[in-house]
């Protein structure tokens, strides 16, 4: 089922709005890298941060890298979805405008106000600075993230009415009958639609519950007698933060199921096993985030067990389904390998690679000892940073221009990979040798950890600088030309 | 139909107003908020069902997307949501009589003619937002260190808290299961395919 999306609809170029999210979305990448990097250079004491300044930066680029992990991989969802199902580009473009309006208020908040509470806001943490921030800074954040919210949930709503308007349910878009049986797998909804159904049920409810606990906040910063109980707000905000990050992968995946068959010249083939993990994940995404509170002891057991095995579960249908597909669709197909298919093999690779210490550190006997360790980073920065994000480079490699310039491609291709496998093996040998993580200030025994990491870092951010330029040079032609694929 | 639909609301408007039901549905907190103020909404929207058909062009012409109308509705709905408002509706009788007329006339009757108006990404986006509202507020009414009604006790705002938090989560996931099979209410069913099902569910269709 295709549809020739808005097309005359609107007068926006839909081609145009999705290069507008990647070059808001390169330009931001490159800078919150850069934060990174500057935390790691100042715990390798080869820059001097001050320690307040430390976790300001520390929140900016926790914040700023979730919100641009979701803005990228939305994009990447939107371009391929939009075959498939009628959706708004004006809505897509909506949603831009509150994120940079957002990423405005969250800049403001932390750069002039000083607030440093971490991305994850923690309940009553924002109300208690200690004097580093005033309550307008802590509000400024909150009422960042709210825009932010509210963008994704309109833009997810408008799939959402898209793909209602195709497929009637939202278990035919997941393709429930498939996964159960019900109906022929070849004949069940494309993957793009799939994954931003799946992607749009956890977004959706995560958003709700983050709002909420969002306003609940933001009333307790102006009148701190209104009080909450603070694990059930940890809840809520995990249910809401794990949830929106965990979603961008699934978002950006999307680029693989459709990228690598266009230069294998094989279809991406779908069948029971493919629903069926998407439908498991469904699920799991929802339910996995009490990973996150293995340590508060007055969670109720049953829900630390549920998270520790709901952790080892949780990824593993649909990275498995694609892992595998991936390897068939590449195997003896003759691809003759360019930096964008490159890029979304190495995404998966990262990716599944990634999952590994996770799934480590969701166990509970494990979690005890690694919680706040450099672990915790060295998991997802692998999965995020060499997995998610280079499935996004691939998308914007593949847009713009793949046929040419190719060599300049290639160098930025290595740097990224070798370097970003320094910097996040740093990350998890520091947490296996229990440097902790969020500590401004490092002792003398942890200083070659973070000097072969900041080195690795700066290697890996001279690679993406080199896509993203290539991405903007090549950004005129791309946005009047046709896909690819033809 | 119509004239029976208007006398039916009439009709229960005022068994709603003799001092015995009202004074029961008033003497606690939740049967205040979760039963009293939705059904006064519910019979303005009845009376949209009828108004319907003759609502004079300009109106609804004015009411762009439905926006005006659900403007008010917010409003109306927020106002009665302040705790000084409902003290004054339970002490002060002339204080309740605006009550019963504002919410049918101010809130459920605009709700009755707006919300079909409004494009399903809106009446999705209106439920997004109502839905962690409501859970919020039932947070506060727990976290709230004093009283925040001088006529209700602070059991009966704990238990308007829960209930407050339950109706959201109700909401939430019928909202999602409908969404899951693509369930779409019989007055909305015109065209389920084309207007997006549950988006277009609750009150009138399109
Ligand atoms: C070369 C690129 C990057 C560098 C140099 C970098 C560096 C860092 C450093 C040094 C920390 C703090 C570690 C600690 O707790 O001691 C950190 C935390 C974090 N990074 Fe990155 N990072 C990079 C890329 C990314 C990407 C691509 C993402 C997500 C898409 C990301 C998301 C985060 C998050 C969520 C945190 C946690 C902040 C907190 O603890 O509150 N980073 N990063």
């Amino acid at each position: 089922m295709t549809i020739a999306a808005t097309a005359g609809r609107t007068a926006i170029n839909p081609r145009a709005a999705v290069l507008a999210y990647l070059a808001v979305s390169g330009i931001v990448l490159l800078l919150m890298m850069l934060l990174g990097l500057t935390m790691r250079l100042a715990q390798a004491q080869w820059i001097d941060v001050s320690p307040d300044f430390f976790y300001v930066v520390m929140t900016m680029h926790g914040a700023g890298m979730v919100g641009i992990a979701g803005l990228c991989s939305a994009a990447v969802m939107w371009h391929f979805v939009r075959r498939h199902v009628p959706v708004s580009t004006a809505v897509f473009l909506t949603n831009l405008v509150f994120f940079l309006i957002g990423a405005v208020l969250i800049l403001g908040a932390g750069f002039i106000g000083g607030f440093g509470a971490a991305w994850t806001f923690l309940f009553p943490l924002p109300a208690h600075s200690g004097g580093l921030w005033s309550v307008n800074a802590a509000a400024a954040y909150l009422v960042g993230l709210i825009f932010i919210g509210v963008g994704f949930l309109l833009l997810h709503l408008d799939i959402a009415r898209g793909i209602l308007s195709v497929y009637g349910g939202l278990g035919a878009a997941l393709g429930v009958k498939q996964a159960f049986g019900l109906a022929h797998g070849e004949e069940g909804p494309p993957p793009a639609v799939t994954a931003s159904t799946m992607a749009l049920i956890a977004n959706i409810l995560g958003i709700l519950v983050g709002a909420a606990v969002l306003i609940i906040s933001l009333v307790n910063l102006y009148v701190p007698s209104f009080t909450f109980n603070a694990l059930a707000a940890k809840n809520l905000i995990y249910y809401f933060g794990h949830t929106f990050i965990n979603v961008t992968i699934y978002m950006a995946v999307i680029a693989v199921y459709e990228i690598l068959p266009i230069y294998a010249h094989r279809a991406w083939k779908t069948n029971w096993a493919f629903y069926l993990a998407w439908v498991l994940s469904t699920v799991f995404v929802l339910t996995v985030y009490t990973h996150h509170l293995l340590m508060d002891f007055a969670m109720p057991t049953w829900t630390l067990v549920a998270g520790q095995v709901i952790s080892w579960l949780s990824g593993l249908p649909v990275l498995l389904v694609t892992a595998f597909g991936t390897l068939t669709v590449v195997y003896r197909s003759g691809l003759r390998w360019n930096p964008a298919a490159a890029l979304v093999f190495l995404g998966v690779a990262g990716w599944a690679i990634g999952v590994i210490p996770a799934i480590a550190d969701g166990t509970i006997a494990v979690n005890s000892v690694m919680h706040n360790t450099q672990w915790v980073p060295g998991h997802f920065h692998t999965y995020l940073l060499l997995g998610m994000v280079a499935m996004v480079l691939g998308f914007m490699t593949y847009l713009t221009n793949p046929q040419s310039r190719y060599g300049v491609a290639w160098l930025g291709y290595w740097l990224y990979l070798l370097g970003g496998v320094v910097f996040v093996l740093a990350f998890l040998s520091a947490g296996s040798a229990s440097v902790p993580r969020r500590y401004a200030v490092h002792v003398a025994q942890w200083l070659p950890y973070d000097r072969i990491g900041s080195i690795g870092a700066a290697c890996a951010i001279a690679g993406v600088l080199i896509l993203i330029v290539r991405f903007f040079v090549g950004m005129r032609t791309a946005a009047s030309a046709q896909d690819p694929s033809g | 139909m119509n004239a029976r639909l208007l006398a039916a609301a009439t009709g229960s408007w005022l068994v709603l107003w003799l001092p015995p039901i009202r004074h029961t549905l008033e003497s606690d907190m939740v049967l205040h908020m979760a039963v009293q103020v939705p059904l006064l909404i519910m019979l303005g929207v009845l009376v949209a069902v009828v108004a319907r058909d003759r609502e004079p062009r300009w109106l609804a012409d004015a009411d762009w997307l439905g926006i005006p109308g659900i403007v008010a509705v917010v409003l109306g709905t927020s106002f009665w949501m302040l705790p000084r408002a409902l003290d004054q509706a339970v002490s002060d009788p002339w204080a309740d009589l605006i009550k019963f007329l504002s919410l049918p006339l101010l809130v459920g009757v605009p709700l009755g003619l707006s919300w079909r108006r409004m494009p399903p990404l809106g009446r999705a986006f209106i439920w997004a937002n109502f839905i962690p509202k409501l859970g919020a507020i039932g947070g506060l009414y727990l976290g709230a260190p004093t009283r925040l009604c001088a006529y209700y006790r602070l059991d009966q705002q704990e238990l308007a808290g829960w209930t407050l938090i339950a109706i959201a989560v109700a909401l939430g996931m019928t909202w999602f299961f409908a969404a899951f099979v693509g369930w779409t209410p019989s007055c909305a069913k015109q065209s389920p395919r084309r207007s997006g099902g549950f988006l277009i569910a609750a009150v009138g269709g399109n």
